[in-house]
């Protein structure tokens, strides 16, 4: 009996099905990662926005604090647990998290007056209303209701400003414009009295008075709308005044219902998507970040596209297959496997300090040494993408067009048809699927690679878009932001790290669902043809 | 050999030889094919039929490495000169192959290819050849209210019959037919030859086929190719019922092949 | 068909086949074109320097001469002769453009000597022993009066004024003048008698300026006699060498405690020390010797925990005796002239840059201070002047490749340090710490990722059931598409903290997971005898492991910190540090192991598992039908035949973690260490590339060097894909596409 079960555990072993299951474990252990990889993405960047309750805490050294709780963990000596909360106020406190031990917590309430203020500078603000003082002669009483209604007011008021400002930015642009087309009078030697150069003049003459005037008026506005205050106090009852004007926001989370909060969460999102970010990008939205990363995308696949799919037809269809061919196909799947970093390097060396130099000297002679294309820009990164992408593209199309059977050329050619037509009438659209799948890969890897692009002209705040109401509209030559140096920045260039977390798991949570949306519709493209023509071939 | 008397050639084949690189795969072949007969082309696998019969629409010039010696004359033109215009030929002879192959398209747009490469425009004509055409392979019946579906929903048998739409919709005279019925069932297999039979009366037709009973069945002449040598030409009934030559005979008779 | 439209599609052909022809293969060569454009950058590091005569003139009273110098902008040249008339003129033609005569503090006009130093700045020396700092400065002018036509324009400032010592004449004189303007004049007597005069001005709190001065007697202790004496440019160090081989040092930045550091035999032989120089940043000690040799020294730590002068470099070897040193104010080349000429050498790199050899000796000559021309006296009086293109002076193979003995330091290294706050620093640029670092990161990524890839990659294609492999091949190919900024972010951020809390669990985990799993074996071995159980095992196994998997990883999570307690008195890190002397980072290779591992699993993996799949299933069938389990169907079948396909996907993700960028510049220190342990971080080419590059001057050493390094990075990836890829190839004529 002994004896048996000895041999069947030898056979066992010998048979290896303990290898299968290793084996299986293996690819558990890769699954597992990912998903907890996305899981971790998921609770950190999800409920970034909901507006959780804000707790009272009374502590045993009698202070008081209000507080977002955030984590527990266990203490560092191992006695008890400790609880992490968001306690903003930095202008008050100098840091917006703290570690508070159990044990030093004598009651917990959640009070509903206290109210979270989403403000311009120094973050959130945690507290109660205290009065609200305005330039207006009659009282205005204390209440949620006042403040909202005063805020509203004092919003309708900024956005006039914003007008203002436009118009200012505007005349900005143009004295800009100005003063380089001067320089490149003055470059030309164009004479003092020539009729372009007094025109010029003239009209820059305008330009100043009507933005001194400009200037003025903003700055009265400005001083009027910071006129309307409130005092808030913080659980201790330390006072702080705070100019309406600078709120953004505000919201009593402990008397929301979970609809009001579901909301607010929408409302957070928006403003997400469309708004600009504060306090260097730790907070706000990411509407530059998302624009450049597409604008990089789109102006990349109008390179990377065309070039791939000509490269690819030229491979596929008119190259005459030999060694050189096979070298060319080695060098290109190669090209493929190059490390991003080395492209962005040639960016720089060939595109910017190259090319983008020579332009400046053709073109614009009197700007130098201040660059215009000799440095970083959309276009340049555009460009360096388009040479990294460009190899995923052509392997694609050159796998969708070998994959079209011998029978469709024939069919082709046996109806008189050119190569030319036989190609864009049969095989372009029949290996369109393929194509697609290799653009869409090659844009989820544009939307995903940062390294090259941080030395070709990504930065973390583009004074202003790419795309303006400015002639020529398109301004490629501007620097931009980019989501996934986005990240990089505000995960570890920021002076505050812990405070910028939550926007980094919200970026991350974006970028990560834009790339595996993006790819999987390309993976599911490129199964979904291999199955139309595997079934088409036998 | 003894030559019989075809009075209306219309493709003939002098001393064709053909290579694949170095190898040659024909060995001077001479042929003439009359006008709107059906001429079989018979012989075991690796014979040469299939590259012979390639050789009248030019279809060989996609492969790099081939070269082709002699001539082959359509309508009194030799098609190997250097004027002669490739598409123009291949308009004049259609093909029709092994495996059908219809474009990823509609069922209207595939029978209408030919036209639209040739850049006509014109709907009402492109509606009429389409009808006619699909009338021609007898076809039309089946597909006349889905022509704007896929051709690729088509079963094996009418996609063949779609791919000889398409191929007498540009009215080629000669209509060449690379083993057309090796991938279909019996019926499907029936009314292609059926239909054969009806094509007959429009077009030249030399078709290449593995099945001697199809050769016996379709064809007014047959040729007996093997490894690269004509060996026979003449009138199907009398070849199959009284070969000349006894490689004809064991060939027909089954005893290799 | 019209002829017309035929001739229209015909022409289109043409036209398409022409287009696509020529543009597919421009793009094709245009990106292969890729690293020849940025190995064009990096070249000029190894181009030879060059020299070219510029000027030649003669120069009428050349054996008055004291000294000539020109202008950074090779225009204007000078002479100083022996009665302190300072001669300018056009260098181009030698014509005389305008004169200045200088005289000392008490109007004599008869100098003794004339030392050069900074920029330009001259130490007269009178013939009465009074000493005067002159610098002469040339600035561009352009006049508006004539259409702005440019000229250089110079004059002549009085920096500095010393009296006549009361010793007498000095033999030899070195006089400087720091930023502070305190004044430094150095007198050698006869026998070994040196005396220096230190003048400082301070401002008071009062706002008045007090002079304070120190005046000593230096001590010497030579055997033979002082043959040469050197003087930072701040004047706070002294340096002298000896007839008989010796060399001493003197400290002279503390007024009140002016005293000898150290007095040593220098060389073994007693030779002559016939020049000593500064190098630029007044660190090391350019030595010159009867015998010919030039070596640098400096003060390195020896055991006793003592800065003593240690030879560090030997450079140019002359044939006679050098005869003198001078340096470069731009980088650390040496510049020494014997009886074969002017020799220039790098101190950093030992490289003999160039050598002037005209015909007749030359006695005086002058670097400009851009370190890009050099004058020089002959003794017959010809006047030469050449333009020096030396464009990276400070790059060998050595110094990029070897170990290095840099300023400061106690032993030759290996190290990257690309900049410093000061411009005399010595940039260190070796690339051999970064490589390693490269490859430290790939292998332990890799070591991570090709068991879980491959062992995967078998699962899926040989064991799971067809419809779950439809499910996991597509997952694991979107996790390739991660962007890996988010990985290095969590990596970074996330795993990192978690993984230093719990360094105990996470090495019990290691263990525990493959224990749980052989214990789950075992009993599922026991279990699947029973009916239904046997249905639902086969082609499920990997789902079955999960909660094993996951109760590993709870149980190591629960018993960690207790092993902890048990065995590495509480804190594994500290235990660590204080047993086995190795330090924690925080950022290290664990962590890189996990994020560049899961970086590159999924390339591996796909490759690997399309090649296995890719396997005629009749191979699989014979063996099966001769009664093989599936596990040694797998392991002597399938798996040889695709193992060309698994080394192609190994190759083509160890090229991936070798290029990885993000990855490591957020979760690795970037500290550039050779230490092969897997707590330390490192610092990879990829990254240091995107750290440096945005700082690097454009063509300037590191720009190229940077450059350098995505050379070998490219090739190192290009050696790897093409092998892979030619595998690949071969595999795919075999069995059709894949």
């Amino acid at each position: 009996m002994q004896k048996r079960q000895h041999k069947e555990m030898n056979k066992f072993w010998r048979v290896g099905e303990p290898m299968v299951w290793l084996t299986g474990a293996a690819l558990s252990l890769t699954l597992l990662s990912a998903i907890v990889l996305i899981v971790v993405i998921m609770t950190n960047g999800l409920g970034v926005f909901w507006p959780s309750a804000i707790k009272e805490l009374e502590l045993k050294d009698g202070s008081r604090v209000y507080g977002q709780q955030m984590r527990i963990e266990e203490t560092a000596d191992k006695s008890g647990l400790r609880r992490q909360y968001k306690i903003a106020n930095r202008d008050l406190y100098g840091l917006d998290f703290r570690w508070i031990d159990e044990s030093q917590i004598v009651t917990e309430t959640a009070p509903g007056e206290v109210m979270v203020l989403e403000r311009i500078e120094h973050g959130d603000f945690y507290g109660t209303l205290q009065k609200i003082e305005t330039d207006r002669i009659q009282q205005v009483p204390a209440t949620t209701y006042a403040l909202l209604s005063e805020l509203e007011r004092v919003n309708t008021q900024k956005e006039e400003l914003t007008e203002l400002e436009e118009k200012l930015n505007d005349d900005s642009y143009r004295m800009e414009q100005m003063r380089l087309t001067l320089l490149k009078y003055d470059y030309r030697k164009l004479a003092a009295d020539d009729p372009k150069r007094i025109e010029l003049l003239n009209e820059q003459e305008e330009l100043n008075e009507d933005f001194g005037r400009l200037i003025k008026l903003q700055t009265n506005r400005v001083a009027a709308v910071r006129k309307a205050k409130a005092v808030f106090a913080d659980a201790d009852g330390r006072e702080k005044e705070i100019v309406l004007a600078d709120i953004f926001q505000v919201y009593e989370p402990n008397l929301m219902t979970t609809g009001e909060k579901a909301l607010f969460y929408l409302h957070k999102l928006v403003e997400l998507f469309v708004g600009e970010p504060r306090e260097s990008n730790t907070e706000g939205g990411l509407f530059p970040a998302i624009f450049g990363t597409v604008m990089l995308i789109f102006v990349m696949s109008l390179f990377s596209f065309p070039l791939g799919v000509i490269a690819a037809v030229y491979l596929r269809e008119y190259a005459k297959e030999g060694l050189l061919v096979r070298i060319v196909r080695i060098a290109v799947n190669n090209l493929a496997g190059i490390p991003s970093i080395v492209y962005g390097i040639f960016g720089l060396g060939f595109f910017i300090y190259g090319i983008g130099h020579s332009i400046d000297m053709l073109f614009f002679p009197e700007r130098s040494p201040t660059p215009t294309f000799g440095t970083g820009g959309l276009l340049w990164a555009s460009l360096t993408l388009a040479l990294l992408t460009v190899p995923v593209v052509i392997v694609s199309t050159e796998e969708a067009l070998g994959a079209i059977p011998r029978e469709m050329r024939e069919g082709s050619y046996a109806l008189g048809a050119t190569k030319f037509q036989t190609l864009y009438r049969v095989l372009l659209p029949m290996a369109s699927p393929g194509i697609m799948t290799g653009l869409i890969l090659a844009m989820a890897r544009a939307a995903g690679e940062v390294a090259p692009l941080m030395i070709t002209g990504v930065v973390k705040l583009a004074p202003a878009l790419p795309i303006d109401g400015n002639f020529p509209f398109l301004h490629l030559d501007r620097k931009f932001m980019h989501l996934g140096f986005h990240i990089y920045d505000i995960g570890f260039q920021s002076h505050n790290v812990e405070a910028a977390k939550p926007m980094v798991f919200v970026t991350t949570l974006l970028l990560v669902l834009i790339v595996l949306l993006m790819s999987s519709v390309a993976i599911r493209l490129r199964n979904k043809m291999k199955k139309r023509y595997t079934f088409g071939t036998f | 050999m003894k030559q019989i008397q075809i009075d209306n050639p219309i493709i003939e084949v002098e001393d064709l030889r053909f290579y694949y690189g170095e190898s040659r795969a024909i060995h001077g072949v001479d042929l003439k094919f009359p006008e709107k007969q059906v001429t079989a082309l018979i012989g075991p696998s690796g014979c040469g039929k299939s590259t012979l019969l390639r050789c009248f629409n030019r279809m060989n010039d996609l492969i790099d490495i081939s070269r082709v010696e002699g001539k082959v004359i359509l309508d009194g033109e030799s098609i190997y000169d250097k004027s002669t215009d490739v598409i123009e030929l291949r308009r004049k002879v259609g093909m029709v192959f092994q495996k059908s192959n219809p474009f990823p398209k509609s069922i209207y747009e595939n029978v209408i290819y030919g036209l639209r490469i040739a850049g006509e425009k014109d709907k009402a004509f492109l509606d009429e050849r389409v009808e006619n055409s699909l009338k021609g392979a007898a076809l039309w019946d089946e597909v006349k209210d889905r022509l704007q579906d896929s051709a690729l929903g088509l079963s094996g048998g009418q996609m063949q019959r779609l791919c000889i739409a398409r191929a007498i919709a540009v009215n080629p005279s000669v209509i060449l037919m690379d083993e057309p019925c090796s991938a279909l069932d019996p019926k499907s297999t029936a009314r292609v030859e059926e239909l054969i039979g009806e094509l007959r009366k429009d077009f030249t037709i030399i078709i290449v086929t593995h099945n001697m009973q199809q050769a016996a069945r379709v064809s007014d002449f047959t040729a007996f190719l093997f490894e690269g040598d004509l060996i026979e030409f003449g009138v199907t009934k009398q070849l199959f019922v009284k070969p000349a030559k006894k490689q004809t005979e064991d060939y027909i008779t089954g005893r290799f092949g | 068909m019209n002829q017309a439209f035929r001739k229209k599609i015909k022409r289109n052909d043409q036209l398409a086949k022409w287009i696509i022809t020529v543009g597919g293969m421009a793009i094709i060569f245009s990106v292969i074109l890729i690293l020849v454009l940025i190995a064009k950058v990096s070249l000029p590091l190894f181009l030879p320097p060059d020299s070219e005569l510029y000027a030649s003139n003669r120069l009428d009273n050349a054996a008055e001469v004291s000294a000539v110098a020109m202008d950074e902008y090779l225009e204007t040249g000078y002479s100083i002769d022996a009665s302190g008339l300072v001669s300018f003129f056009n260098i181009k033609d030698g014509s005389p453009l305008d004169h200045e005569q200088l005289s000392s503090d008490t109007g004599r006009q008869a100098l003794v000597s004339v030392e050069t130093f900074g920029r330009l700045q001259h130490a007269l020396l009178w013939d009465d022993g009074s000493l005067t700092i002159e610098q002469v400065k040339f600035s561009p002018f352009f006049d508006e009066q004539n259409n702005n036509k440019r000229s250089i324009v110079h004059r002549i400032e009085q920096q500095a004024v010393f009296d006549s010592p009361t010793q007498g004449m000095p033999l030899r004189t070195l006089a400087r003048i720091d930023e502070e303007g305190q004044q430094t004049r150095v007198d050698l007597f006869s026998a070994n008698s040196l005396h220096v005069k230190i003048l400082a001005v301070t401002e008071s709190m009062f706002g008045d300026e007090e002079i304070s001065e120190a005046e000593e007697q230096l001590e010497v202790i030579f055997k033979g006699d002082i043959s040469a004496l050197a003087i930072s440019d701040d004047g706070k160090q002294l340096f002298a060498g000896s007839d008989q081989g010796e060399l001493a040092r003197w400290d002279l930045s503390d007024m009140d405690e002016i005293g000898l550091v150290e007095s040593f035999q220098a060389f073994g032989d007693g030779r002559s020390i016939t020049a000593l120089n500064m190098v630029l940043g007044d660190i090391s000690l350019a030595v010159g010797d009867e015998t010919g040799q030039v070596t640098s020294w400096f003060p390195v730590r020896d055991e006793t925990g003592n800065r003593t002068l240690t030879r560090i470099h030997d450079l140019s070897l002359h044939e006679g005796a050098v005869r003198s040193l001078a340096r470069s104010s731009q980088d650390k080349t040496v510049i020494s002239l014997g009886s074969q000429g002017l020799n220039f050498d790098h101190m950093t790199s030992e490289r003999e840059l160039l050598t002037l050899n005209p015909q007749d000796d030359i006695r005086i000559y002058q670097l400009t201070t851009r370190g890009d021309a050099i004058i020089a006296l002959s003794d017959k009086g010809e006047l030469l002047s050449w333009k020096l293109d030396i464009p990276h002076p400070e790059i060998n193979f050595g110094t990029l490749f070897g170990k290095v003995w840099y300023e400061g330091y106690d032993k030759p290294v290996y190290a990257w340090q690309s900049s410093s706050a000061s411009d005399d620093y010595e940039p260190k640029l070796s690339l051999s710490p970064l490589i390693f670092g490269t490859l430290k990161g790939t292998f332990y990524a890799m070591l991570f990722a090709v068991p879980l890839a491959i062992f995967g990659a078998i699962y899926t294609s040989q064991f799971a059931r067809p419809r779950l492999r439809g499910i996991v091949k597509p997952t694991v190919e979107v996790m390739a598409a991660i962007p890996t900024v988010i990985i290095g972010f969590l990596a970074a951020l996330w795993l990192a903290p978690l993984v230093e809390r719990t360094l105990g669990s996470m090495f019990l985990s290691m263990i525990l997971i493959p224990a749980a799993l052989m214990v789950s074996i075992l009993i599922w071995q026991a279990a699947r005898k029973l009916e239904p159980l046997k249905r639902v095992e086969r082609g499920f196994e990997f789902l079955a492991v999960v909660p094993v998997i996951i109760m590993a990883v709870a149980v190591a999570s629960m018993l960690g910190p207790g092993m902890e307690n048990l065995f590495f008195d509480g804190n594994l890190k500290q235990w660590l540090f204080s047993e086995m002397g190795v330090r924690y980072d925080p950022r290290n290779c664990i962590i890189i192991a996990f994020a560049m591992g899961f970086a590159v699993i999924p390339i591996i993996f796909t490759i690997a598992e399309d090649s296995l799949s890719n396997v005629p299933p009749n191979l699989k069938a014979a063996s099966l039908a001769l009664g093989a389990s599936r596990w040694q169907t797998v392991w002597r079948v399938i798996l040889p035949s695709a193992s060309p396909g698994i080394f192609a996907g190994t190759m083509i993700g160890f090229g991936r973690a070798v290029g990885e960028t993000m990855i490591v510049l957020m979760a690795t220190g970037n500290t550039a260490i050779m230490d092969l342990s897997i707590f330390n971080g490192m610092r990879p080419l990829s990254a240091n590339i995107a750290v440096e590059i945005p700082e690097a001057p454009v063509d300037g050493s590191l720009y190229r060097t940077l450059f350098l390094s995505a050379v070998i990075l490219f090739i190192m990836t290009f050696i790897v894909n093409t092998v892979a890829e030619i595998v690949r190839q071969r595999l795919r004529a075999k069995y059709g596409r894949f």
